[in-house]
């Protein structure tokens, strides 16, 4: 027997949460994957200009630049995956809290009691206070990933200054320009799946 | 909202049917729940899921204060029976919830902290609600493999969980068992299926015989009476169980 999954109604705010954090996450996943990358690249590179020598010299330099333009790349991932688990976190218990308040609220509808005023009065200062831990973390998350949009933007005058000094590589002057293009390439990956992060409904709500 | 039949009373000492709710969707199977009470204090047999609470609590709150619930008797742990644990917990924080302790570390994932659970040894355990005693008598395998039902000695009624379950077809959901041979049928491929050990059944069916029993209380379908609650022991007794007809 097969059965279909299928999409059905779509999700209430902080269901489409959820669905936008993990979004965020897979986009997060995929620039640690691309700054493995980077690094191993860079690690080429330094071995191509090694070969190269003297004239690749500048070359060099901003290879191992690379590296460690990988490595606080990697770090800083780190960090939003974490602000991520904590949204996932808020997100999880406000859904439940959703869910019991409504049924609390049908209960009230059907047999109103004056404790079930007190317990949706409690519910609802503990819910406001999740709500506030979300927007805090939303915040942290923006700022990260602003933070991690400027790194992105040095790597952009990594590989256009990697591009100038292939020139001066004399006879590993091509090969050193196919690597920086790749860099260059590489870079504007990542800055694409940040902006797509920066546009997610998750820091406007809509 | 559900309906409250009282089915046993005695002064304070009373046992309240849960039962039947003409609103409740159709994807969501229907169960009893059993309120017993004594001195002004209530146990809460299988309290039920979560989905079905506002049902339950509105027809429990006519016959009682959910705020002087002392515990909950939890069967064994399907979503059916307690899932709305943690809803029941708003009402007294303070509340134990009885479980078999194979179970006890599962249910939390429903609500409830340390504190709440009361774990059952396999043999059992008797629970005293204001003075009056209550047996939890081992059903294991019947159908969880922590499992007990509830005997309440004074009022003769055993509250039997799974055991005794009927998938009742629309127009034949009266509280009592009325013709027995009419409603097993509507037991039968229930019990083959969900219980799994005829050896656990037999010391099931041993065991029960030698308790003073009136009234029979499933947590799915009629409740059994009289002469029909031996009746049915003996037809279970007979049932070959943990079969699947592939």
């Amino acid at each position: 027997m097969t059965h279909f999954l299928t999409m059905s109604e779509p999700p209430p705010q902080t269901g489409a949460d959820l669905l936008r954090i993990v979004r965020i996450n897979e986009e997060i996943k995929r620039v640690v994957g691309v700054s493995l990358k980077i690094n191993i690249m860079a690690l080429n590179a330094i071995f191509l200009a090694k070969r190269a020598g003297t004239a690749a010299r500048g070359f060099a330099v901003l290879s191992n630049e690379f590296r460690n333009f990988s490595q606080d790349l990697r770090s800083s991932m780190a960090v939003l995956t974490g602000v991520v688990y904590g949204c996932v976190n808020e997100v999880s218990v406000m859904l439940q809290d959703l869910r019991f308040t409504r049924l609390l609220q049908e209960a009230g509808r059907q047999a109103p009691q004056a404790a079930l005023a007190g317990i949706l009065e409690r519910r609802e200062e503990k819910s406001a206070g999740h709500r506030e831990n979300l927007a805090k973390l939303r915040g942290q998350l923006k700022r990260a990933f602003e933070e991690a949009f400027q790194m992105v933007e040095l790597g952009g005058v990594l590989a256009k200054s990697a591009k100038i000094e292939a020139a001066y590589g004399q006879g590993f002057a091509l090969p050193l320009a196919q690597v920086s293009g790749e860099f260059d390439q590489i870079v504007e990956e990542i800055r694409a799946s940040l902006e797509a992060l920066r546009r997610s409904a998750f820091f406007s709500g809509n | 909202m559900k309906t409250t039949k009282t089915i046993f009373q005695d002064g304070s000492h009373k046992w309240v049917a849960i039962v039947r709710d003409p609103q409740k969707p159709h994807h969501l199977i229907d169960t009893n729940e059993y309120l017993v009470t004594h001195g002004g204090r209530g146990l809460l047999l299988d309290p039920g899921g979560a989905e079905i609470f506002p049902a339950v609590f509105s027809a429990l709150a006519t016959e009682f204060d959910p705020s002087a619930l002392a515990g909950i008797f939890a069967s064994h742990q399907d979503p059916d029976i307690c899932s709305s644990l943690a809803l029941w917990l708003e009402f007294n924080p303070q509340m134990h919830c009885y479980v078999s302790w194979l179970w006890s570390s599962f249910i939390p994932h429903f609500g409830g902290t340390v504190e709440t659970f009361v774990q059952i040894p396999d043999p059992g355990l008797n629970i005293a609600l204001e003075g009056l005693l209550l047996q939890a008598v081992p059903a294991h395998y019947l159908h969880s493999s922590g499992n007990f039902n509830l005997y309440d000695k004074t009022a003769k009624l055993l509250f039997s969980g799974d055991v005794g379950a009927a998938l009742l077809p629309a127009g034949e959901e009266a509280l009592f068992v009325e013709d027995f041979d009419r409603h097993i049928r509507h037991a039968e491929a229930f019990h083959r299926r969900w219980m799994g050990s005829n050896d656990a059944k037999r010391r099931w069916c041993e065991r029960i015989s030698q308790l003073e029993i009136d009234m029979l209380c499933p947590q799915h379908g009629a409740i059994y009476q009289g002469a029909d609650v031996q009746r049915f022991i003996n037809w279970f007794d007979e049932l070959q169980v943990g079969i699947v007809g592939l």
